[in-house]
């Protein structure tokens, strides 16, 4: 199944270059990036759900935007059945807008308030020229009762929806040209957690229903969980940590991850009262990241070897993570550790109360 | 395209506000005058009667001084004469020095500001609009040439424009058939409408950079919103985009400009008629223009004419103000003016 992916990406970069200004160029200055996205690679395989993870502003929903081609990449390449998707002619690029849709995470700002749902999840049909007005009508219908709203509602506008109706109504957009890969860009973020419940099983139902393949971005670990086949980690703009999602919870191998899943509240009575141990510090600036494993500056097991980028060890069952950690033989073991994060950490339950999960903040980039 | 939120903030705004109710009324009434004016006016408004000439509006009585010299008994004498003049109902707002009841030129000056307004507003609209939304949309180099070439176009004073342009066109008229005075209702009034085609090219071309700075203000604002995005994953091109979703969601601050907008062109019109450049005799500016001469002697010339384009002006903008206030709070007291 591995053996052919739907989706390939392969050291996908999106730099976003601040504004030079007259006077920058004057003095050559070097023009200053933002790393957005820095080298991300990953396969999604038919059928499956891959899960992007990470803190706000880590790159996950650029990376999505980027793959889709919605923003211009800065390098890399992505595949869509072997094609390259940044190489196509404009009928290429067309179909593959048909086959890839996205899902975005707020719906209040995803659907043309002026536009009847009707006409929202008739767009795509309307674009690609399919069926007349009449046929597009009734196909809008079939759709929205598809994901559990009702027909007779065709002609009303977004501002008579709640949350999750609307969110229905932008999964009925992306269903609308039958595609086959779909970008879910925290798509239940925006939702009280019981809608958040229906719309996860609908998309489950849909994925069966339809065969599809989701790339599945989100911040809250636990509906990652429930939805996906496999997890990638991001931090600043990088994988730290790709596997099934069962290894990524139960066997974290990078150290983000296990802060990560650390962080997560969880509703047990043997819980109560257990101290979070929250990271330390802010996430740097992608502005200037630091050298090296991004990580290190606020890795309670950082040593002076991590100014070195580490590589992605394998470990084993498609798992992979890119922390010195674990290679056993390496020289990571025997340089010194870095000494403002150890003591947070190595300390066990030290000084400094922390200050509460900061890891999974609710609002995104 | 309006929704039902929209005309519940228009109810809103309308109980609330009795400027808006006066605005309204200003604005309906201007309007009912303008297209029954041939029913309306007592008189032709350009048939003469030099005996009436100047005759006061009612309320009014005027004293002429006029001295003649006489001979009397083989010397030349001085005589001056007091003569008063009487308003009478017969002319309601008095005449001009031809004798021309102003009533009647008031109701048919309201056709020629309004025409003017309107038409002047749609054109300058038509140009803006989309030189706007394309470059807020596009943004960049596109955006920068585009508006620095309204920045050039503002630069521009209008008058002098004007003149070069009337100066290149010979006033272009268009003549438009009066359907009352056609079907026989008003067999007495001037038998055509006179759209003065110059005056409104010019007021396009000098108030459209307003409508330009609007809608790019808008576009730039709705591009970056996720249903443009949404649709350009689903393969749409920009001028779907823009005309889908960028065009709908800027029309309510440029429907609100538009009727700012129709004030500051009749004034602009008034200040071009007042010129000479209007190609119509039918029209508040050139009425002014009339009186001017004759503001020491018969104030009411320039005067009557004025007030109809204060109370024009006036009831056009509290309308705006109601559409402001209901539609967009967020445009503040912005607009800026033609003139």
């Amino acid at each position: 199944m591995t053996d052919d992916p739907l989706v390939r990406v392969e050291s996908l970069q999106k730099y976003y270059y601040e504004q030079d200004t007259f006077v920058d160029r004057l003095l050559g200055r070097e023009p200053q990036s933002v790393k957005a996205v820095d080298g991300v690679s990953f396969d999604i395989a038919p059928g499956e759900t891959l899960g992007l993870v990470g803190e706000s502003g880590c790159g996950k929903s650029t990376t999505g935007e980027t793959l889709l081609a919605l923003r211009e990449a800065t390098g890399g390449h992505v595949y869509f059945e072997g094609e390259d998707v940044f190489a196509m002619g404009d009928d290429d690029r067309q179909r593959f807008r048909r086959r890839a849709q996205v899902v975005f995470q707020d719906p209040y700002s995803s659907l043309d308030p002026r536009m009847t749902v009707g006409d929202i999840v008739a767009e795509p049909l309307q674009i690609h020229g399919q069926s007349d007005r009449e046929g597009r009508r009734e196909r809008a219908k079939e759709l929205l009762e598809r994901v559990g709203l009702s027909a007779s509602q065709v002609d009303r506008y977004p501002s008579e929806f709640s949350g999750g109706q609307r969110q229905r109504v932008g999964i009925a957009r992306a269903l609308a040209l039958e595609p086959e890969f779909v970008v879910l860009d925290e798509p239940v973020s925006a939702l009280d957690v019981s809608v958040q419940a229906q719309v996860l099983n609908l998309l489950e139902d849909l994925q069966e229903e339809f065969g599809l393949t989701y790339l599945f971005i989100a911040h809250d670990l636990s509906v990652v969980r429930h939805i996906c086949d496999r997890v990638a980690v991001m931090y600043l703009g990088e994988i730290v940590e790709i596997g099934e999602t069962d290894d990524i919870f139960e066997d974290p191998q990078h150290p983000y991850t296990q802060a990560l899943l650390e962080s997560v509240p969880r509703a047990a009575t043997s819980e109560h009262g257990r101290r979070v141990d929250a990271l330390a510090g802010d996430v740097p600036s992608p502005r200037n990241p630091p050298a090296g494993c991004h990580f290190h500056t606020r890795c309670p097991y950082a040593r002076e070897a991590c100014r070195e980028e580490p590589p992605a060890y394998d470990v084993g069952r498609n798992h992979e993570a890119a922390c010195f950690r674990l290679d056993e033989s390496h020289a990571y073991w025997e340089s010194t550790p870095i000494a403002q994060n150890a003591a947070d950490s190595e300390g066990a339950d030290g000084v400094g109360e922390s200050t509460g999960p900061d890891e999974s903040p609710s609002e995104a980039d | 395209m309006v929704s039902p939120r929209t005309i519940r903030n228009l109810k809103r705004e309308w109980r609330n506000n009795w400027l808006a109710k006066i605005g309204v009324a200003l604005v309906v009434a201007i309007l009912l005058v303008a297209v029954f004016a041939p029913l309306l006016a007592p008189y032709n408004p350009r048939s003469q009667s030099l005996e009436d000439s100047r005759l006061p509006p009612m309320g009014f009585t005027e004293t002429e001084n006029s001295t003649s010299s006489q001979f009397v008994n083989g010397s030349v004498q001085v005589v001056s004469e007091r003569t008063t003049v009487n308003a009478t109902w017969d002319h309601p707002l008095g005449t001009n020095q031809l004798g021309q009841d102003m009533l009647s030129r008031v109701i048919y000056g309201a056709r020629t500001s309004l025409l003017v307004g309107a038409l002047g507003t749609l054109l300058a609209m038509l140009i803006g609009v989309p030189i706007g939304l394309v470059a807020g949309y596009y943004r960049g180099r596109v955006d920068d040439a585009l508006m620095r070439f309204a920045d050039v176009m503002l630069a521009f004073p209008s008058l002098v424009l004007a003149v070069a342009l009337v100066g290149l066109w010979q006033q272009a008229v268009w003549r438009i058939p009066d359907p009352f005075v056609a079907a026989g209702l008003a067999p007495s009034m001037p038998p055509d409408i006179v759209l003065p085609g110059t005056v409104i090219v010019v007021v396009g071309l000098v108030t459209w950079v307003w409508f330009a700075r609007v809608a790019r203000g808008e576009a730039l604002s709705v591009r970056e919103e996720e249903y443009v995005k949404a649709a350009r994953s689903l393969g749409a091109s920009d001028a779907f985009v823009i005309r889908k979703h960028v065009l709908p969601n800027s029309v309510t601050p440029i429907l609100v400009l538009g009727t700012i907008q129709v004030a500051a062109i009749i004034l602009l019109e008034s200040a071009l008629s007042y010129l000479g450049f209007s190609g119509t005799s039918l029209s508040w500016g050139f009425d002014i223009n009339q009186g001017r001469d004759y503001l020491a002697t018969a104030w009411w010339i320039a005067t009557v004419p004025g007030l109809a384009i204060v109370l024009a002006v006036i009831g056009i903008n509290l309308v705006g103000d109601w559409l402001r206030d209901a539609l967009d709070p967020g445009l503040g007291g912005e607009g800026g003016s033609g003139a």
